[in-house]
């Protein structure tokens, strides 16, 4: 039924189709261009080549309205929903014209909101205020919105990510229905048990390109998994120095309800990488956030050469010694309207600024001194953060927490969005970090990243460790733990 | 590897030509020889006193609204605050027989305090800043008619405080000291310590600058207690000027310091602004209502002006943005899309 | 039941206030006193219902005591030249929606802060006004006050215009898919864009509206004496700030509705002459006022934090 050939760059010659009635999986690592060819269906992105075919017709340049009236609809983890009306009033603002003179006919929306649920089998009252639902309710209602806009290709991105058994189960009907309605739907998970359930084919992504399309009846777990993986450990790593020294970090059931994170037991070692791996919605950068106090723990204990700490807020793990280089580079790693210099700084006030005087000569020198060392490019360290390249920009937020001299250092995806010359360069500094003495905690999606840099690998999965694989395991291996699917790898 | 898009070095005089303070600085000029040939007393040095004891008490809340501003907040509340300041400083003195340096440095407390409770709203139960400040605004103004029963006038200070406000001391009108010490002290505050630092930040974003370490709930508290402190002080001023406290006293003194900050340059979003834009703002806002006087204009004339000035003011700093936005969009977008990491 | 709870709850503290007042202060409950008490209020009630759409919509406006001064004395002129009543009101209507229009177009379109903006706005038409009229009363014609008809009638006219306003109101925000167009932009402005709503002419309308609001009030206050106070609307926009923030509708937008305003508009209207009946001064008044705002603020933040756990 719609057929889409995509030309982005992080897409290379992908062919995908799906049929009117069919569940279609779409499976791949992180990275491997799934949301991409997502946005290319949706109309977000215009695809530099190929051809979109909906319904038999081509449809030159697909824009988000176009999609909608075509009847592509897509089910997101982040629903844009009112939070403050109802149910039914965020069912029907969707669904309804935009005009401005319509009297509202309330009966009419509260039954068909109630119709589109039960249809789901959603125990939602469409009264309900949309604030109080919860994440997985959520997705309900916008499930519900699609299926009241008449879509005809429904895409769900990790639909069961937060979902209870009984609720994936409620979601498995859903889906049979639209499929009953001659809907088409593309199912993006990594549970590889739902797919098998679920799905009629599943398309594998890898790299950008599409590396194979097949019925899932003829299709193993172990199959899937290795077409996921497949290609050689090519780039080269630097290499990891041996031995490791004290016990730097130690993390003992640590819980934290807000967030999710349960039971996590963990040690690093003085000059050890530690590797985070595990798939989007495991609990990584939840328990980054723990350890850094944005969401402090409220089970368990964490030592810090040996003596137990409480981390209330980003200052007291910083004064403990504890860096977080975060994930989202733009919001939290630097801050782009402030110089280069600035922001290399902030963390250290107390230690460069004595009596909160700022010393600009100080700031300057120790700037250029990092910009020198990383090579960064840029034409000075009053440049504006926001001026920066990925790489750079990425480079100037390690070296704010660099110069805090942390004992522990977190990075969260320190990779991503960076070209491979500024990968390479912040590897070798990663490498050097451990060498001096640092521990390293590094979360990545990267799975060569994953194999090829850290001593460990500590693989979670619903908020806690699954498996502590030694770091040069298959990626086989990773992939399984990640998945749930543990065959070798213990506890510990 | 992109080359850095724009060298802000390369572009030299035109730059510190087209800064905002240097235009305020021109407009100050401008108003000055204007009022200059409209007005004969204007460029008096006696005049020239006037401008700056007047000044004063808006200035002093200027100054101390520029952190706030630079925090991406606001206060409405000071207006209110300097006549309740104002009163309590009044009855300390008269009824509770208080020498006037007492009272004075009993009054910074209570400035303080009504500082701290705002702080407190604002940092603790996160509300909103606008909201708060309205609803102190009209508390604090409230308090102070209550408690002067809406008539009562404190008058009759001692020569001695009087001196303050009126006299001059070296030369200079007597309150200038003060407010040169205050304008250097918030000047270093937001340029020289790693407190103003940390005021941008918040400005520029309150989440990065928490994940940068920054505590930004106690920096927000501090520059709303500072607030307060200095209201109380630019009360105490006022007092000593007018030689009377009313009720009424500071009424609508919010809406020239907010203007006075705005035209000095400060984003009213947060993160962008200096203390010396105010500064012009302030002396800007000072001339123009002196000189009307001068030039026989009522002083609604002032009022009115200032009001369409917060507008320009607004208005000059968004337009540039749009026009420059709707430029590049006639642009063709980039060639390569950053693929977003979702799954 | 527990959809409407912070209404009833106000409903409750109205009862509440009422009972004392009957047992503490029965002399509150006189026909003629109360009449006067509701028809003083009936414009106020209007304006709170222009201010209420505002806030849901996200914005503020603390330019309508400038705007109902300005109406006042623009209505109160065009009568003394002997416009006949059929046109004052319009035009005081056009003129208030007018500078509702200056509002919309400043934070519709160049997207500037709405507190600055009718911060400016408050003083420039206020200042301008004063210049203008330099504080001069403006005397009315005959045919003017109450519209013509005996006071009782004309009491009873007003309050019968607010109320009808005000269900009119209350019936188009709930049941007529603009009305719901400004909760959606109040509530996310951006998936109200996603849902195909332009939330910048629902902002610039929003604003208008009030404007012509205010004109109409303006008018309904006209006709209430024989002169025209030129600071007839001081205080005015904290007063409906406060009612419209009692009366549950959320700072931050998407909530409430004008049932609560009207009830949150009655407690504290009843709040003055109680004091005044307690023997309290009435300088307690805008303290009082004041405290009221904080509180409700703060209640709702509370209540708000709490099922965020």
């Amino acid at each position: 039924m719609s057929k889409s050939y995509g030309g982005v760059r992080a897409l290379k010659g992908v062919s995908f189709d799906l049929r009117p009635g069919e569940v279609h999986a779409l499976l791949g690592e992180n990275g491997a261009g799934k949301s991409t060819l997502i946005k290319v269906i949706t109309g977000a992105h215009q695809p530099d080549g190929g051809t979109i075919e909906i319904a038999g017709q081509q449809v030159r340049h697909l824009t988000p309205a176009a999609a909608r009236d075509l009847g592509i609809a897509c089910i997101y983890q982040q629903p844009a929903l009112f939070p403050d009306l109802t149910v039914a009033e965020n069912i029907a603002l969707r669904l309804e014209p935009a005009t401005a003179g319509r009297r509202v006919d309330w009966p009419t929306r509260h039954v068909r909101a109630g119709q589109l649920l039960q249809r789901i089998g959603a125990e939602i009252f469409p009264d309900a205020e949309v604030r109080s639902l919860s994440m997985p309710e959520q997705q309900l209602v916008e499930i519900a919105c699609a299926l009241g806009a008449g879509a005809r290709v429904v895409i769900m991105d990790e639909p069961t990510a937060s979902l209870t058994q009984k609720e994936v189960q409620l979601l498995f009907g859903v889906v049979r229905d639209l499929q009953g309605s001659g809907v088409g739907v593309i199912y993006i998970s990594h549970r590889l048990e739902e797919i098998f359930t679920v799905a009629d084919r599943v398309t594998v992504l890898r790299d950008g390109e599409s590396v194979g399309t097949n019925p899932v009846g003829e299709m193993n777990k172990a199959s899937l998994i290795k077409l996921m993986v497949g290609r050689e450990v090519s780039t080269i790593y630097p290499p990891a120095e041996g031995a490791s020294g004290e016990v730097v970090l130690s993390l003992k059931n640590i819980g934290c309800a807000v967030s999710g994170v349960r039971n996590v037991t963990l040690d690093v070692r003085a000059g050890e990488v530690v590797g985070l791996a595990g798939l989007v919605g495991a609990g990584r950068t939840e328990l980054a956030r723990v350890l850094f106090g944005i969401t402090p723990a409220d089970t368990g204990e964490i030592l810090l050469n040996g003596w137990r700490l409480t981390i209330r807020s980003p200052q007291e793990a910083v004064a403990h010694g504890i860096a977080y280089v975060p994930e989202d580079r733009r919001r939290h790693g630097v801050i782009l309207d402030m110089p280069i210099a600035a922001n290399m700084t902030m963390a250290i006030h107390r230690i460069i600024f004595p009596g909160a005087w700022l010393r600009f000569g100080a700031e300057r020198q120790l700037a250029l001194d990092y910009i020198r060392d990383l090579d960064v490019k840029t034409y000075g360290p009053e440049a504006p953060a926001g001026s920066l390249s990925g790489g750079n920009q990425q480079k100037v937020a390690l070296t704010r927490w660099l110069a805090t001299k942390p004992k522990l250092l977190i990075l969260d995806e320190p990779t991503q969005g960076v070209d491979v010359g500024a990968k390479s360069e912040i590897h070798k500094i990663i490498r050097r970090l451990a060498k001096d003495g640092l521990a390293v905690l590094m979360i990545s999606s990267d799975l060569p990243e994953i194999l090829g840099m850290n001593d460990r690998i500590a693989v979670m999965r619903g908020g806690t460790i699954t498996a502590i694989l030694p770091g040069k395991s298959d990626a086989h291996d990773v992939i399984a733990a990640a998945l749930g699917q543990a065959e070798k790898g213990s506890a510990q | 590897m992109a080359a850095p898009a724009n060298n802000p070095k390369s572009s030299g005089w035109r730059t510190i030509l087209f800064r905002h303070e240097t235009i305020l600085l021109l407009v100050l000029v401008l108003e000055w020889f204007y009022f200059n040939s409209v007005g004969p007393r204007f460029g008096s040095l006696d005049n020239t006193y006037d401008i700056l004891r007047h000044s004063v008490e808006i200035g002093l809340l200027a100054l101390v609204m520029t952190p706030i501003i630079l925090t991406g907040g606001i206060d409405l509340s000071v207006g209110s605050l300097l006549g309740l300041c104002a009163i309590l400083f009044g009855k300390l003195w008269r009824d509770a027989g208080l020498s006037p340096v007492m009272a004075g440095i009993c009054t910074l407390g209570i400035g303080a305090l009504a500082g701290g409770l705002n702080a407190t709203l604002i940092t603790r139960l996160r509300l909103p800043p606008l909201i708060i400040t309205l609803g102190t605004y009209s508390l604090f103004r409230g308090l102070a008619e209550a408690v002067t029963h809406g008539a009562d006038t404190f008058t009759n200070f001692p020569a001695s405080f009087l001196f303050l406000g009126q006299e001059r001391w070296l030369g200079l009108p007597a309150q200038a000291p003060i407010f040169v010490a205050v304008a250097v002290a918030i000047w270093v505050l937001v340029h020289r310590t790693t407190f103003g630092r940390s005021f941008r930040a918040i400005g520029f974003t309150p989440e990065g600058a928490r994940y940068a370490g920054i505590p930004v709930e106690r920096r927000i508290a501090l520059v709303y207690v500072l607030a307060g402190i200095v209201t109380a002080l630019a009360a105490i001023i006022y007092t000593a000027r007018l030689g009377q406290a009313k009720a009424d006293a500071g009424t609508g003194y919010e809406l020239f310091a907010i203007t006075a900050v705005v035209l000095g340059g400060t984003s009213i979003f947060g993160g962008v602004g200096s203390v010396h834009g105010t500064l012009l703002g302030v002396a800007a806002i000072a001339v123009l209502n002196n000189g009307l006087v001068h030039a026989r204009q009522p002083r609604e004339v002032a009022g009115m002006l200032t009001g369409a000035l917060l507008l320009l003011a607004l208005s000059g700093s968004v337009v540039p943005k749009m026009l420059t936005t709707l430029w590049s969009r006639r642009q063709t977008p980039p060639a390569n899309i950053q693929p977003t990491e979702i799954a | 039941m527990k959809r409407h709870f912070r209404e009833l709850s106000v409903a409750l503290a109205l009862g509440l206030l009422l009972f004392f007042l009957a047992v503490a202060a029965p002399t509150f409950y006189q026909p003629q006193p109360l009449l006067s008490l509701l028809t003083r209020e009936a414009p106020t009630l209007v304006v709170a219902c222009g201010i209420a759409l505002v806030i849901i919509g996200r914005q503020i406006d603390i330019s309508v005591g400038s705007q109902f001064s300005v109406c006042s004395v623009c209505a109160g002129l065009l009568a003394s030249m002997n416009w006949p009543l059929a046109l004052v009101l319009p035009a005081s209507v056009a003129i208030g929606a007018l500078m509702g229009a200056v509002n919309g177009a400043l934070v519709a379109g160049l997207r500037l802060p709405s507190i600055v903006v009718t911060l400016a706005t408050m003083v420039t038409w206020r200042e301008g006004l004063r210049w203008l009229r330099q504080g001069v009363w403006v005397d009315l014609p005959n045919g003017i006050q109450w519209f013509g008809l005996s006071q009782a009638a004309g009491q009873w006219t007003l309050i019968i215009i607010a109320l009808l306003l005000l269900v009119f109101m209350a019936l188009a925000m709930k049941h007529l898919s603009a009305g719901r167009f400004v909760y959606a932009v109040g509530s996310d402005a951006e998936a109200a864009r996603l849902a195909g709503i332009r939330p910048r002419l629902v902002t610039f309308t929003t604003f208008v509206l009030m404007g012509a609001l205010v004109g109409l009030a303006a008018m309904m206050n006209v006709a209430q004496s024989p002169q025209v106070d030129p600071n007839s609307g001081t205080g005015l926009e904290l007063k409906v700030i406060a009612a419209v923030v009692v009366g549950g509708v959320a700072i931050s937008g998407g909530r409430g509705n004008l049932w609560g305003v009207f009830v949150g508009l009655l407690l504290l209207a009843c709040v003055s002459p109680a004091l005044t009946h307690l023997h309290v001064e009435a300088y307690w008044e805008k303290a009082i006022q004041g405290a009221i705002i904080l509180l409700a603020v703060v209640a709702d933040g509370l209540r708000s934090r709490k099922k965020e756990r």
